[in-house]
């Protein structure tokens, strides 16, 4: 199973608002929506490792950190986000980041 | 080519990525018996709200208006069918405007439209039992029909009460539907819905229905509305999205048409409104400061001992008379600080290694997606130091 961990973005959310919609209006049953977002979680981690191709490069101060259930949660204070084309800073950032290789690699726990 | 490989590369991902996903999820709603409709309206609606966010740019427009014509033109047709089942008189075609609610109750009211040519059907026979005109009139909830009134046009009126004790009275004509507020203190309700048909009936051709949900009309009751006019164009104001404001455009047009006629009928709304009294209550979203009602005062009571503390503090925050203090302590004045987007900025990816050296911390992320400052960007690849 894909992570669901892009459920909480713009794309995620709006899609998430949009079934329940239609559920409150019972033209989709939630069992329905559900297996779409499941869909979307698919589509979102594909889409994002093949058809994306960017760096980004960021530095600031680490306020917190988190490591639980392998999932790091980070806030982060007075951060620059820099690419190629264009910078962007921001007082405060959280990234939460779930583990890029247990996907791939659930058949090679060998560590 | 060179130039757009600097452009933004989301609104492709996106778009690619919600093609994928509808496409996919076709099977999936044809297997639950779901109308393609239904995948349309869904695909609508997220890129609706996606534009709406502002968090993409340039984004699918060309579409959405495509299928919002679409919709609008199978709505007018429904309204076609209804006024050939239903009524002899001719009418011109432009003036079949209907104002969509906003979109959640899209469904719903179609379905009155339709059901509205068998309801009437009906009514020339007897009367219906309550539950029976709430289900086929698919009222909001906790709406009920209270009275059938039967006009000297022969339109029957239905007489509906919401829970919050508002009554409205849907006039079922043609193909319109027109919801009027009563703001009555619940007293005799025949001789002011013929006062107010009066003008109606005076030749003027129906040439605008609106719809307004009763939320609406309640959110703009609660600023004292003084004439229907008012209130329609309260309930206009407040409905997002391109469907609303295109399809406002040509009632707009329609009244144009009609205005010489519209103007007795604005009148006699208003004479009938002063009457007015206590505006039902419901949930309020553009702040306090008008007219106190009774909930009003009960949560302000609630609130008072919190009241003389926090006044006390800010003495300044003017202008919020019977303001419950909920708001007057809430500002901290980082947020004044803070960007002008109260987004909280968010990066959801995933890790390939993250290293710690004393207290140097160094981050290696992939595939991201990151909102920052209110807009979304994606990477590939993230490589970062901080410090802790």
């Amino acid at each position: 199973m894909a992570y669901q961990l892009y459920r909480n973005t713009t794309l995620g959310n709006s899609l998430q608002e949009s079934l329940d919609e239609l559920i409150q209006t019972q033209q989709i049953t939630p069992q329905l929506a559900l297996q779409v977002l499941l869909q979307f979680d698919k589509a979102i981690n594909t889409a994002l490792a093949s058809r994306v191709r960017n760096r980004v490069n960021f530095r600031g101060s680490l306020n917190t950190y988190r490591f639980c259930d392998n999932v790091w949660t980070f806030v982060l204070n007075d951060v620059e986000f820099r690419e190629v084309t264009d910078l962007v800073k921001v007082d405060k950032v959280k990234i939460v980041a779930c583990d890029g290789k247990s996907e791939s690699t659930q058949n090679k726990m060998d560590k | 080519m060179a130039s757009s490989a600097n452009s933004n590369p989301v609104p492709k991902l996106y778009k690619s990525v919600i093609e994928d996903v509808i496409n996919e999820v076709r099977e999936l709603f044809l297997d639950e018996g779901v109308d393609e409709q239904v995948l349309l309206e869904l695909k609508t609606l997220w890129e609706n709200k996606l534009l709406q966010s502002k968090a993409v740019e340039g984004f699918h427009t060309e579409e959405q208006a495509a299928l919002q014509a679409a919709q609008q033109q199978q709505q007018q047709q429904q309204q076609v069918q209804q006024v050939q089942q239903v009524q002899q008189v001719t009418q011109p075609a432009q003036a079949q405007q209907v104002i969509l609610p906003p979109q959640q109750q899209q469904a719903p009211q179609q379905q009155v439209i339709v059901q509205d040519s068998k309801i009437l059907q009906h009514m020339s026979a007897t009367g219906m039992s309550a539950a029976a005109t709430a289900a086929t009139l698919a009222l909001p909830t906790g709406v009920t029909p209270y009275q059938q009134l039967i006009t000297s046009q022969g339109q029957i009126l239905q007489v509906v009460r919401a829970p919050n004790g508002a009554q409205y009275i849907i006039q079922q004509p043609q193909q319109q539907i027109l919801l009027q507020q009563q703001m009555q203190p619940g007293g005799v309700q025949a001789p002011v819905i013929q006062q107010v048909l009066a003008p109606l009936q005076g030749g003027l051709p129906q040439q605008t229905g609106v719809i307004i949900q009763p939320q609406q009309i309640v959110l703009a009751s609660g600023n004292k509305v003084q004439g229907s006019t008012q209130v329609m164009q309260a309930a206009m104001a407040q409905q997002p999205g391109q469907a609303a404001t295109a399809q406002v455009q040509q009632v707009q047009q329609a009244q144009g048409a009609a205005a010489p006629q519209a103007q007795p009928q604005q009148q006699a709304q208003a004479q009938a409104q002063p009457q007015a009294q206590q505006p039902p209550m419901m949930l309020q979203v553009d702040g306090a400061g008008d007219t106190s009602s009774e909930e009003d005062e009960d949560e302000e009571e609630e609130y008072d001992e919190d009241d003389e503390e926090e006044k006390d503090k800010d003495g300044g925050e003017d202008g919020q008379v019977e303001e419950e203090p909920l708001n007057s302590g809430d500002d901290v004045s980082d947020e004044e600080d803070q960007e002008l987007f109260d987004t909280e900025n968010v990066v959801v990816c995933q890790y390939d290694k993250i290293h710690r050296s004393k207290n140097k911390w160094k981050f290696h992320l992939k595939d991201g997606i990151m909102n920052l400052n209110g807009r979304d960007y994606v990477f590939s690849k993230a490589i970062g130091d901080a410090e802790w």
